[in-house]
């Protein structure tokens, strides 16, 4: 394998409240190679966005603490950089895209200016040659009539399109590595299907390496080479995209795929929904985290964490779990449950 | 498609209790437009959105009819209409063969109760200072329906009902997850004994795994009750899976409407086939073998009366046809609204 563009070792992130310390994050190492789209799957508070947010060094802090790890770009250690270097390599070698672009374009700057700023600062190119660069960019995303429209603020743009123009920043200075936090929630499946088109042409066409972080199992299965599934501040499944969907390996991440309504599909049952919901992350019980709601859940779970595992027969894959779970499937509940409240 | 039939999802025909003809609710050519001025003050600009512009369906009881389609279709603004939440510009809504526009709101009341709603946003449409015993227990304020103990003891079934611990009667919405909300938000819609329930993307701020609680929790109540659902949602699979019948909307009109596998199997409207087309599938092999309809254009707006089919503009098998007559969606199980598809939409 080729030297990786990232490599994010066991990276540890906490926030302090009022209900304690939270552990956001617990230990998260992965890494991604050139040209690779890699997908970090998750639900609410699993820590996917904020593992992204300490590599970029945007973890507000207080109430955030990045406690420990490194994220090695090449020989540079990003968690251990001052902010003027870091705020170098932020916005030009990796660049992130966000979910809502309304709150990440400013409203009073145009798109022109808006293109720019980053081009000029970055690239230490003139305004004339930065503003051909940006109509260049518009170009690439799809965006017709760009010389006009770099004049447009972001209001006067659609939703599809305002995501397009932050895409188009984000790659203005060529980064290495994309990071894209759920770019294609806010907008409709037309334009989620054109926004996915566009990352994997951009992504053919420059070679850059791309962060998925979603909820979206059919984003990822879209999109990705390999995924990484999170749960309470962990990863719990490393594997390569198909055989992942094919045959989940941790019981979350079967869980997860089983309680997907496939609209492809004539499933007249009940879904199979995961009872129960994700742990308090202030108050963490010892053994796996996954353990109170998992069907296959014995003593030993309860006591001792797993932590992530090769699996014997499939070379590069990782599960968080002391079982095979493919003896002991046919367990889970499909009922509608009732939710416990500690 | 013989497969055999594995529950009352698999095919509204075959499922017992829905009867075929009796309409419990009935939508006619519901229209609501929103007049608007833009432009300086020395040159106004007045014009009308046509939100939901001639939307037409019938819902039986314990039926569950699944209305999909893109951010500004109306999908929404055709719910709202039919409870009043905004008025209606034009149409008819009747509830068991009772009028409801144009109503005032003290006959409005008893058929009100009946129908019930249940919202996207559970954070946002709970109210914080009250406790989840007072939350289930107002509409039967209300509607005077019970008092005193009698009260208490009928929250309480319906907290067991909806799958809420009733030791939580005293709690208040900011203890809850997410999921809990939309069941507290269930329980309330339940507690007058509605006969419809208009669902308004009741779960697509949960997460997957909660979901499917919730969409779960929803069928289940349905078989038990009887309760028909008009259930608006954006995601494809959601609706499938609880739907019997299902509509497409585009610019404020349903443009196809058919039996939940029908529609999903062998869609007939050239834009239901595109909205199909777009929806990634969770399984990298099955994404593969997909072929993508990629429509023109951005969808236009609905400030504007269009002559023809206003799906033409981006329409793949458009003919000129279809720039002049406006097709109709037909009276039959399984309708589209296309000149070039269906032979009865003229």
């Amino acid at each position: 394998m080729n030297q990786p563009v990232l490599n994010v070792e066991n990276l540890q992130v906490s926030f302090r409240t009022d209900d304690g310390l939270v552990r956001a994050v617990r230990g998260v190492s992965f890494d991604i190679q050139a040209g690779e789209t890699v997908g970090l799957v998750g639900e609410s508070g699993s820590g996917k966005s904020v593992t992204n947010l300490a590599i970029m060094g945007l973890v507000p802090k207080p109430p955030g603490v990045v406690e420990g790890g490194h994220a090695w770009y090449g020989e540079q250690d990003l968690l251990a950089m001052s902010h003027a270097q870091l705020g170098r390599i932020r916005g030009h070698k990796i660049a992130m895209i966000f979910q809502d672009p309304m709150t990440a374009l400013n409203p009073l700057m145009t798109i022109g200016q808006q293109l720019t700023e980053v081009t000029r600062r970055h690239l230490g190119i003139n305004q004339k040659e930065a503003n051909r660069q940006a109509i260049e960019m518009l170009d690439l995303v799809g965006i017709s009539g760009a010389a006009k429209r770099l004049r447009s603020y972001p209001h006067e743009f659609s939703g599809g399109m305002r995501q397009r123009v932050m895409i188009a920043m984000a790659l203005s200075c060529e980064p290495d590595i994309l990071i894209a936090d759920e770019p294609t929630t806010a907008p409709d499946v037309t334009i989620q299907a054109q926004i996915l088109d566009l990352l994997r042409d951009l992504q053919q066409r420059r070679g850059t390496s791309i962060i998925m972080i979603t909820h979206d199992l059919g984003v990822v299965a879209n999109i990705c080479h390999r995924v990484m599934v999170m749960y309470a501040g962990r990863i719990v499944e490393k594997a390569d995209a198909v055989p992942l969907f094919q045959e989940p390996r941790h019981p979350y991440s079967e869980g997860l795929l089983a309680s997907i309504p496939r609209w492809d599909q004539d499933d007249s049952e009940l879904l199979q929904a995961i009872p129960g919901q994700p742990p308090d992350l202030a108050h963490l019980h010892p053994g796996c985290s996954f353990q109170p709601r998992c069907p296959y859940a014995e003593a030993r779970c309860r006591e001792e964490d797993p932590g992530l595992l090769p699996i014997a027969d499939a070379e590069q894959r990782l599960a968080a779990c002391w079982f095979d779970i493919r003896q002991r499937q046919g367990q889970w509940q499909t009922v509608g449950g009732e939710e416990n409240v500690e | 498609m013989n497969a055999p039939v594995t529950g009352p999802r698999g095919n509204a025909a075959a499922a017992p209790k829905v009867p075929q003809d009796a309409a419990l609710l009935e939508v006619s050519g519901l229209r609501v437009h929103f007049p608007f001025s833009r432009g300086s003050l020395l040159k106004p600009e007045h014009g009308v959105v046509r939100a939901v512009d001639g939307v037409s369906f019938r819902l039986r009881e314990g039926e569950t009819l699944g209305l999909v389609g893109e951010s500004g279709c109306g999908k929404s603004t055709t719910a709202r209409g039919i409870i009043n939440l905004v008025k209606p510009t034009a149409g008819s809504v009747k509830l068991a063969g009772r009028e409801m526009v144009g109503l005032r709101e003290a006959r409005m009341r008893p058929l009100r109760r009946q129908i019930q709603m249940v919202f996207q946003d559970p954070f946002a449409s709970l109210n914080p200072r009250m406790t989840v015993g007072k939350i289930i227990g107002e509409p039967l304020a209300i509607h005077r329906l019970a008092a005193g103990r009698e009260r208490k003891l009928e929250i309480l079934r319906l907290m067991e009902l909806v799958g809420l611990n009733p030791r939580f009667l005293n709690r208040y919405p900011h203890e809850f997850s997410g999921g809990q909300r939309q069941r507290i938000g269930i329980a309330r819609a339940l507690a007058v004994n509605p006969k419809v329930i208009l669902c308004d993307e009741p779960v697509s701020a949960l997460d997957v795994s909660i979901q499917a609680q919730v969409i779960n929790l929803m069928m289940d109540l349905q078989q038990k009750l009887g309760v028909a659902y008009l259930f608006i949602a954006h995601d494809l699979g959601v609706v499938r899976h609880i739907a019997h019948r299902v509509g497409v909307m585009y610019l404020g009109r349903i443009v196809e409407l058919a039996p939940a596998r029908q529609l999903y199997n062998d869609p007939k409207h050239p834009y239901t086939q595109a909205l199909l087309s777009a929806v990634p599938v969770p399984d990298p092999s099955a994404q593969e073998h997909r072929q993508r309809i990629i429509l023109r254009g951005a969808v236009p707006t609905p400030d504007r009366e269009y002559p023809g089919c206003a799906f033409a503009a981006r329409c793949p098998i458009a003919e000129p046809r279809c720039q002049q007559v406006v097709p109709v969606l037909a009276d039959k199980p399984h309708a589209a609204a296309c000149l070039v598809n269906d032979p009865d939409a003229s």
